[in-house]
Formats: structure tokens, sequence, C-alpha cells
């Protein structure tokens, strides 16, 4: 049965989505020791068992290994309890009753596997299937479908059906939802998670159920779009195939595909997915479980923008011509006009510039081989304030407080930042802690739709001067409590100014620090990143911004999949010589006058630190298009044409050389924590910089700006198409 | 199986069984009946199997050349496994059921040597 049967792990984790054990968890955080109430004790199937007080039977049953079928119940879901296949029998109870829904009581017998208990399912089971088309052979759930696999396990094992002529099964127009998610409305089963999932995880009131009884419907009402950045999500929590992914459909079978364990990098959160390949390449992507991360969600671009893996794809190194076209060549040919014009170029003339895809081992590669030619100009494109502290002191980038560090905060600040569209799943937790935590949120920015409610402080900076010096009304919001979070969004740090926000925010943190008496564990001040490389270039010792190319123009610039155009030809000299390696054709490849084909996220094994400062690493799921190879190795290859052969030959030896960098870089799965809150603060006194009148603003504002932001979903067909419909749906 | 041929006598020393040769004198006649019998078939081979630029001097050569890499081998059982095989591979050779490639094979004209530095294999795309 279990191995048949989806399995939602139900033990240790705290489930907010209860409303129980939210009431017991806040009782403990109000008054410890109150929550020692005495476990209530009853028997499933003979077997004793102890919980706590407000567990459900069906958790209960958990506990000692019994797994009760179920379609509505969703442990991060309210419960509705309205698919009743979780019934189960308890002694002295007149009708089998649903576990889901039932708490526990103190010497409760259950029974899971009783005559009436079983009738009770083979019943429920045999109400659904009336109503439920015969078309598995074409439905895209088929294989992981809950109600294939329970209907075999626990359903009757004959048919009553006698409608041959196909006359009365119930039948539901489908709704258009949006360019990612099909719905075959007649395969529904009213279990609601979809509902319930727009409801309280997305914020996105737009789901809903009209109707009653046989006549009950799922949709929008009227016709719209489901405009969720979370929206795939409702497709994992489908049980039947009600709800499939468009993109996928029609092809491919789940045991088919080949599953490779992998992380995102589409924004800096780091999330955990599988990735589903079948003849060599990329049919699509799901969310992995990692509690302190994603939990099991994943952001639309996250899952859908993997068809630009296929697109604009650079499949051979590249040489300009005498015309000024991009010729294909062979990789020696241009390893050697590289090495053309580096020799007689001083090692101060050469700079290289790291995109927002970069591994921490084609970093360190490229840094090792910069600093053996004798440059020190090494730097990302995303620009952090420098002055003062700058990147010396980690805990002055990194999202200290981690992201699982919201459930326990009671006050977040958001400044200069849009959670919902920079790192989605940062945003439903927040909204999660909002729900179930009574958590407070400012936002000092534009007024934005985020899902939950907020104080909005205003758009200007000059909150922020109050703030620091204490005098804004939120700051007695902040003193408080002993729990308070300030995130602060990368993209106001890359103002002229940053540096004076930064400081601002820094002595903000540090003060809130010192007065509320908060335990030295707890971290203030969080700076939210946007690019999954970001942390590791800059625990590497990369310059974050272009400025440094900007003030000493290069005759030679290496772009490591730098696509954000924050150099371009207007800012270099007209003899510059620009090598771009990367794995799409985008603005970088255009402005290239050498083109070295790299690895996509997929097609490598790399290290990404996240924006807690989480390494972790990628897994090759593909191999590279054509000539491509992983990024590293071009590099090193480079490094021994032009005579400067570094000492690596494998992947072994340059996580060796990394790990002598910043250790941190290869602890997998460990967050690297970082401190000296009290000298970034002081050094943060003497930034000279003042802030600046213009409005604190970040970039992304509306769900049309989430879809394409780096160079593989600028290539996505399917992103456009979102790009589209929601702009079609704005219009209206 | 290597145990089984091995039988315990008395004391501690092994008397291990012999294959075909009882010393070494006696190996080293199979050897060189061997090697004889391989030198005055090689113009046949050459004239059967028509291999491309090779000439009877070359198989003699090659002959050698085999002959000459298990010079090392000093275990009675050892050469005798050897003769064996090198017995057998002249039976397949001469009566044709070998295959042209399986005589050329030994001359490995064809073989590109797999990369061992880092930067052949990156050009070969690993």
């Amino acid at each position: 049965m279990a191995t048949l049967l989806k399995i939602w792990p139900l033990m240790g984790r705290r489930i907010l989505g209860n409303p129980a054990a939210c009431l017991a968890c806040k009782s403990a955080r109000t008054a410890s020791g109150s929550s020692d109430q005495p476990e209530v004790e009853l028997f499933v199937n003979d077997i004793p068992v102890s919980v706590p007080p407000g567990t459900t039977v069906l958790q209960a049953c958990a506990e000692v290994g019994v797994q009760i079928p179920r379609f509505c119940y969703h442990d991060r879901l309210s419960i509705a309890g309205n698919c009743r296949m979780c019934l189960v029998e308890v002694e002295k109870s007149a009708k089998p009753v649903a576990s889901c829904a039932m708490p526990v009581m103190k010497g409760m017998r259950v029974k899971t596997d009783s005559e009436i208990a079983r009738k009770a399912r083979e019943g429920v089971m045999e109400f659904l299937l009336m109503n439920h088309p015969l078309d598995c052979p074409i439905c895209d759930q088929g294989g992981e479908c809950d109600l294939q696999d329970q209907s075999m396990v626990f359903g009757s094992d004959r048919s009553r059906f006698v409608d041959m002529d196909h006359e009365g099964k119930r039948a539901v127009e489908d709704k258009d939802i949006g360019p990612l998610v099909k719905t075959i409305m007649t395969r529904c089963i009213q279990c609601t998670r979809c509902v319930r999932f727009a409801n309280e995880i997305a914020g996105v009131e737009e789901i809903g159920t009209t109707g009653r009884g046989s006549d009950m419907q799922i949709g929008t009402y009227v016709e719209k779009l489901f405009g969720s950045e979370l929206s795939g999500n409702i497709i994992d929590i489908c049980p039947v195939g009600a709800l499939t992914s468009k993109p996928y459909a029609f092809t491919a079978r789940p045991w088919e595909n080949r599953k490779t364990e992998s992380i995102d990098v589409m924004d800096a959160l780091g999330s955990n997915i599988i990735v589903a390949t079948r003849e060599g390449s990329v049919i699509r992507i799901l969310p992995r479980l990692h509690e302190d991360i994603n939990e099991e969600w994943l952001s639309d671009r996250s899952r859908f923008a993997y068809d630009g893996l296929k697109r604009q794809r650079l499949v051979s190194p590249m040489v300009k011509d005498a015309s000024g076209t991009l010729v294909s060549c062979e990789w020696e040919d241009a390893f050697f006009t590289i090495l053309d014009r580096l020799t007689g170029v001083t090692g101060s003339e050469i700079a290289a510039i790291a995109g927002g895809h970069a591994d921490a081992e084609s970093l360190i590669v490229l840094k090792d081989l910069l600093n053996r030619l004798g440059s020190e100009a090494l730097c990302t494109e995303e620009i952090f304030p420098m002055d003062a502290a700058g990147t010396d002191l980690r805990s002055n980038y990194l999202l200290n407080t981690q992201i699982s560090g919201i459930e326990e905060a009671e006050v977040v600040l958001l400044v200069g930042t849009n959670p919902r569209y920079e790192a989605p799943l940062l945003n439903a937790r927040i909204r999660k802690s909002w729900l179930h935590n009574d958590l407070t949120v400012g936002v000092i920015g534009p007024q934005l739709d985020l899902t939950y409610e907020y104080d909005h402080l205003g758009d200007s900076t000059k909150v922020l001067q109050e703030l620091a010096a204490g005098t804004h009304p939120f700051n007695k919001v902040l003193s408080s409590t002993k729990r308070a979070m300030i995130i602060v969004g990368s993209a106001v740090l890359q103002r002229a100014d940053g540096g004076a926000i930064h400081a601002a925010m820094s002595t903000l943190a540090q003060n809130h620090r010192v007065k509320s008496g908060c335990d030295e564990s707890w971290r203030v001040l969080n700076v939210l990143q946007r690019v999954a490389s970001q942390v590791a270039a800059l625990d590497l010792g990369y310059k974050a911004g272009v400025q440094v190319v900007r003030d000493n123009p290069p005759k030679v610039l290496y772009l490591l999949g730098a696509d954000e155009q924050t150099v371009t030809k207007a800012d270099l000299p007209s003899d510059c010589f620009v090598v771009y390696q990367g794995c799409h054709g985008d603005a970088g490849a255009s402005m290239a006058d050498v083109v070295l084909p790299g690895a996509a996220y997929t097609e490598k094994v790399g290290t990404y630190v996240n924006t807690e400062g989480r390494a972790q690493q990628t897994q090759v799921a593909v191999t590279p298009p054509g000539m491509a190879r992983e990024d590293w190795k071009i590099i090193r290859a480079l490094s021994e044409i032009v005579g400067q052969t570094l000492p690596y030959d494998n992947l072994n030896e340059v996580r060796r050389r990394l790990a002598q960098m910043s250790p941190n870089l290869t602890r997998y799965g460990d967050v690297e924590e970082a401190n000296y809150f009290k000298q970034a603060e002081e050094l943060a006194k003497s930034v000279k910089s003042s802030l600046a009148s213009d409005a604190l603003t970040p970039p992304q504002l509306s769900l049309k700006d989430f879809y394409m932001v780096d160079s593989i979903s600028r290539a996505s067909q399917t992103m456009a198409h979102c790009v589209a419909a929601v702009t079609k749906a704005e219009a209206k | 199986m290597a145990s089984r041929l091995i039988r315990q006598s008395q004391g501690a020393t092994k008397i291990v069984k012999q294959i075909l040769s009882t010393d070494k004198a006696e190996a080293r006649r199979r050897v060189l009946n061997l090697y004889k019998a391989w030198y005055r078939q090689i113009p046949y081979v050459v004239l059967n199997y028509e291999i491309p630029g090779v000439t009877v001097k070359d198989g003699r050569v090659k002959l050698r050349e085999m002959f000459m890499k298990n010079k090392h081998v000093t275990d009675l059982r050892a050469i005798d496994f050897l003769v064996i095989r090198g017995q057998m591979e002249l039976v397949e050779t001469v009566n044709i059921w070998k295959q042209k490639n399986h005589i050329m094979t030994w001359f490995k004209d064809t073989w590109n040597p797999k990369p061992a530095d880092f930067l052949s294999k990156f050009y070969e795309g690993n």
C-alpha cells in the first residue's frame, strides 16, 4: 500500500496550516511552559500512541505508520474534510469519521482497516469514479495520479457501471486560466486543494467554488487569468488530472523520465528542484522538498523557464571575422584568437565581469587565471555598495536571519524590495507567517500588492533617516519586539546612494539589537540578493559592480555569462576585445569578439550559494549541447593556452581550491552564518555618500516583470506566453 | 579454482600442479615450437588476409614483438597458458576463422590513442 500511495510526510514538522498546532506554537512563544499540556493517548488498530491534544486522527495514525488514503487533506493547507476518503471507524461512534478533520480524544479506539472503514472507502471511491471520466490513457496525470493509485488499493474490485451509452456522466467546461496550467475540469473531484492553495499560500483570491452538490465547480467564476507567481504549484497538489502543466502536456509519462536532483538558479533562493529529462533534453522541472528554503513549492519562473534551455543556445565557439560577423570555429581557433590579443596586453588592461548564473567553480578558476595574468579587475554584474566594510564582512550581504527565520520573526521591514517577484517563495514565507503568527510587516517602497497587509511607510529615503535616528513612528513597533527583521532589497543598494542606504539600515538594525536585548544569535539585518551567483562571487572576493571596468577601460574584457548590459560597447574603448563565455546568445554574446559556449545550470555540476549563505550544488541532468563545455574547464583550458596553466585538472581539485579560498563553499547544504554586525555598523559610519531624494523603487513592480529576467527566461517561449497573457489581462 | 589446483603436501610447501610443462626446458621448447609454427605460417597469413601495407617482414617483426612482450614471464603455468592461447590464435588464423580486422588490430594503425592531458581531453569533449 505504502509503495503505491503518494505519501506526504507528516512527522517532525511544525504545521502552521493546522490551527491547533499553530495555537500551540504561539502559546509556547508568548508564555513558555504553558504548552506542556498532557499528551492524549489513543489506540490505532490497537497500537497505543500518545500525541499532543489538537492533533487529528489522521496525523496520529501517521505517527504509528498507518497511512490513511486522502484527497482533500494536505498538511500545508487548511483542513476541508470534503472528499470523505479518509473515513475510519472509531469505536462507539455511530458513523465512520473523517480522520483528517477529527481531533483526537482520550482513549479513542481507531480502526483503519475494519469492515466498516473499508466499506466506507469503497463507497466513496465508487461515487468519485461514477463521475470521473475513463480517460486515464490520455490523461497527463497517469502514473502519478492519486485517484488512480488509491482506486487500485482501496477501490472495489468490481464495477456497477451500467451506463454503456455514456449518457449520465457529469461534464464540466474547461477553464482557461493562463498559459501555464491546463484545466480538464471534468476530471475534478472537488477536493478544493487548488482553492485553498490560491487563497492561503499564494494569496491570490481568484480561484473558488460555485454551485453545490454535483453542480459544484472550481474556477475563477468569470474567465480570467490565474495571475500568481506560484501558479504552477496547483498542478502538483491536484490529486487528479484536472490541473496539469500546459507546456508538459502529452510529452512523457513519469516512469519514462530520468530524474536528477538539482538546484534552481532563477533567483537567489536556491530552491531545490528535480530535473526530469528524457532523450537528452529537460522536459520538466518539479520542486524538491527543502523545509528551510522552498518547502514543497516552486516559483513559476523556476518551474517553466526550462524550454529556454533549448533555444538561443551557443553550441560552438565563434570568432568575429573581418566583416564583423561571428563565425563558428574550433575550440583551438577561438583560444588562439584570444591568445593573439592577450600578448602584449599588460595585466592591468584585462578585466572580467561575472553574470548571475556563474557557478563558484568557474568564478574561482577565472579569478585565478586573471590574477596570474596580473589583473585584479574581477567584478560581478550585480552592484553592491563597496564603501565602508562593503563586502569584506559577509554579514553585510547575506540574508542573515535565513528564510525559515521569518517564521520566528514578529516584525519584518521590507526596504526597497518586492519579494513577491524577486523571491516568490520568501514572500510566501512572509505571508505564511503573517497568516499564522500575526507578523507585522512594514514596507518602504512603492505600494504594491504583496499578498498580505502591511504598514506602508512611504517610499522616500527620508524614512530611512528617521528610522536610523529612531524618530519614526515605526520605531515604536520595532522596539516592541525582540524578533525583528530588516530585509533590504539588493536593487536599491545599486543606486548611487546604496552605501548610505545600507549604512542607515545597518545602524537601525544594530540599534535595535542593542536596545531590544535580543539574544546574540538573532540577526536583524538581511540583504535579499536577486541572482544566484552573487554570494559565492562576493565570498571569493569579486568586486561588486562594474565601476572598476568603467574607471579603467580594459583592452581585453572577459564576460562570464554577463548578459544584463551593465557594460556596453559604448562604455568600452573601440579597440577593446570582448570574450563572452556563457550558455545563451543574448546581449553579452552579441557584443563579443570571441564566443565560448558554456553549460547551463542543468548541464554541469556547479556550486551555488544562496542568499542565506547556504552552499548547494547542481547536478548534471543532460549533456551540454554541441561543442559547449563545462564552464570551469573552458577557463582551465584557456589558461594552458596562454601559458599560465592552472594547477587543477578535475572537479575535486577545483573544489579543494574553493575550500582553500572559502571553506563554506564546499560545505554543501549548510548555512555558514556571518557575524560582526557591530563592527560593520561602526565602519558604516564612515560612509560618505548621503541619501538621495529619489524614491526607493524596486525594478520588478508587476507580474509582467517577473517572468523574463535572465538569459534563460528571456529565451523561453513559455515565459513569453506568460508576459503576453498578463499584458492582455491587464489591458482588460 | 586456483585453490583446487594447489595441493597441500606435508609441511608448509605447496606443490603446484603443472599444466603442460614440468620444467623450464620443456616450457622453453614449447614456446620455441609455437614461435616456429607462427614464423612458417606468416607468408600464408599475409597472402590470405591481404592486410594493406603489411609485408611478410612486417608480420615477422610483429610476431617477435608479441612474443617479446611476454619475455618477463617466468611462471611455468603462466607460460603454458600463453602458449595455449598462442596456439589457439594460430589455429583460428590458419583456418580463416578470423576476419581481416582481427589481424589488423594487432597492427593498431587506425587506433587513436586516448587523450591523457587536460587540453586534449577538453578538445575531445570530456
